[in-house]
């Protein structure tokens, strides 16, 4: 693997990206809802005491929760089935350039992209915060940072596996709207019920929530901005026992990277062992 | 140059080249020629990696399959519908600039060339089909690659845009290239090859120089001559006496055909004889006319 190809190519997917108006509408949309965060969070402070950060990263959580996922879901989805529709990745591929290279360029290029207005939104209210003199878990809050950022790579590796197995771009985003539904809207719900349903055991609740990059996401979360862990309810309390404190966030943190990594890899496979024809 | 020993590809149970077998020398220009489906694209894309395929195809006597990039690197690829990414015209050549580690004079050079420096700020979707076509040249010719191949380049293009890209092909050609490209038009062939390939069922039937072509097909040349009404007799009887037949009087002159080699024949004999010609006309056979001729021979 040539790092100059990928490179260029990285370069190549992050400047269309900043370019493409709704990953612009989508970065807008981020910061501003980030800041309207933070002035409730103020708001909420002439009452009970300005919090600062911790306070804000919850906040920027349910945000993350819904933003995050699906930018990077669709995003991954249409990577490479929208360049196989159209014929581009053909052209690109009678270059001396590697099916490797490409595919390990577009992820990171189009990773990083998504990561900077991540960077951004949290970075507007996080200024705001600290302008404001608000005072907090300064460590928390980049700790949810850093998740944010490990959600997105979660979820852009999805959508990269999916994008992969998928001939056409509005196939890949079909398929990747119903996924992010799927594990943002009704995983609660699914957890729930398979609860209900199979009147599963505390530690069965707990394996069936680590199944889920954005149920993962948010037990770190709530445990990095907390230290109250009785808020997650008996599993929670269930999984600090067992763990520890910072053993369950390792624990989350690892989910969390090997749903980074395992559909990226898997996609990785798949794509470089493409028949030529496939392309 | 190029080597292709023994090539087949097949998709699903669909044989689209079939066992071809050709050489190719290095400066050499050799048009690919057959109907819709003959395998003439399968086979440019097997020979520019794009493909998989049975059988070896050597580059500069490397195995393209084991040296892959090496040998992309060695070919400038046009195919027949430019797709470019929604950049500036700039940016696309200095991106396929950089994988081709071209610097940027020979950009500027490239841009000059095909008659874009004035059209480098534009979007490629802004572009017309014969820049797009154009700027797909540009690309091609980015690393002053050995070999140029190109896929039915002017399919899309109009007479004008058709004909600024045949000479930038010949500049090319006469600047050593080898140069490998399908096409579905008689004239082009003529223009820029100095050897025919034609393809049909994804064989390799026929592998003729053009100006035998026709004569290889046994198709002829049909000549009209519009003459005075009183030397018509005349050049009927002049024309059957020099060889020729299938003489026959139309209806303000006479009408007879060919082969290929004799075109001018005719036109000498009369004038010779002094017999006064009003206008003559030489139809060109058609790629239509060529391929029935294929079938009819029974390639």
């Amino acid at each position: 693997m040539d790092i100059r190809n990928v490179l260029l190519i990285m370069r190549k997917e992050a400047s269309e990206s900043l370019k493409n108006r709704w990953f612009i509408i989508y970065t807008v949309c981020f910061s501003v809802l980030a800041l309207l965060v933070l002035l409730f969070s103020t708001m909420g402070g002439e009452i009970a005491g300005f919090s600062g950060f911790g306070r804000t990263a919850a906040s920027i959580i349910n945000l993350v929760l819904i933003f995050i996922p699906l930018i990077a879901v669709i995003t991954g989805g249409i990577s490479i089935s929208q360049e196989r529709e159209s014929g581009t990745l053909s052209y690109l591929l009678s270059h001396p350039i590697g099916k490797n290279e490409v595919f390990v360029g577009k992820f990171f290029g189009l990773l990083i992209t998504i990561w900077f207005s991540i960077l951004l939104g949290f970075g507007i209210a996080g200024a705001g915060v600290a302008i404001m003199g608000g005072q907090g878990d300064v460590t928390g809050y980049l700790l949810t940072v850093l998740l944010s950022i490990l959600l997105a790579a979660c979820f852009l590796s999805i959508g990269f596996l999916v994008s992969v197995y998928s001939g056409k771009a509005s196939k890949a985003i079909g398929i990747s709207v119903f996924l992010w539904l799927l594990f943002i809207i009704l995983g609660d719900l699914g957890i729930m019920g398979t609860t209900v349903v199979m009147d599963l055991g505390i530690k069965q609740v707990f394996a069936l929530a680590l199944l889920n990059p954005a149920e993962v996401f948010k037990i770190a979360s709530v445990l990095v901005l907390s230290p109250r862990f009785e808020i997650l309810g008996p599993v929670g309390v269930y999984a600090v026992r067992t763990f520890g404190q910072q053993g369950v966030f390792y624990l989350l943190f690892s989910i969390m990277i090997l749903w980074a990594l395992v559909p990226f890899a898997y996609a990785y496979l798949v794509f470089t062992r493409f028949k030529k024809e496939e392309i | 140059m190029i080597s292709v020993k023994d090539v087949t590809k097949k998709f699903n149970n669909v044989v689209a080249v079939d066992s071809v077998n050709l050489h190719i020398q290095r400066g050499e220009s050799v048009a690919l020629l057959g109907a819709n489906g003959a395998g003439k694209s399968t086979l440019l894309k097997c020979i520019l990696g794009l493909l998989d395929y049975e059988g070896l195809i050597e580059i500069q006597s490397r195995n393209t399959g084991e040296n892959l990039k090496l040998s992309k690197s060695l070919i400038g690829y046009v195919p027949q519908e430019p797709l470019f990414y929604d950049m500036k015209t700039i940016e696309i050549l200095s991106f396929f600039g950089a994988i081709r580690r071209a610097d940027k004079s020979r950009i500027d050079y490239l841009l000059e060339l095909v008659g874009l420096k004035d059209h480098q700020n534009k979007l490629s979707y802004e572009l017309s089909g014969g820049m797009r076509q154009r700027l797909s040249f540009a690309i091609g010719l980015l690393s002053d690659p050995l070999i140029l191949i190109l896929d039915e380049p002017t399919s899309n293009l109009d007479a004008s845009g058709r004909e600024d890209f045949l000479k930038l092909v010949k500049q090319s050609r006469e600047n050593g290239k080898t140069v490998l490209f399908s096409s579905h038009r008689l004239d082009e062939v003529y223009y820029l090859s100095d050897r025919v390939l034609f393809m049909k069922s994804g064989r390799v039937v026929l592998d003729v120089k053009p100006e035998k072509l026709m004569s290889s097909l046994g198709i002829k040349v049909k000549i009209s001559f519009k003459l005075p009404e009183s030397f018509i007799a005349d050049a009927m009887a002049i024309l059957s006496k020099e060889g020729f037949t299938n003489v026959s009087r139309n209806g303000t002159g006479i009408y007879l055909e060919v082969d290929e080699s004799q075109r001018v024949l005719p036109l000498e004999k009369l004038m010779q004889s002094k017999i006064p010609i009003d206008d003559f006309l030489i139809q060109e056979s058609s790629m239509e006319t060529v391929i029935s001729q294929i079938e009819a021979n029974g390639y």
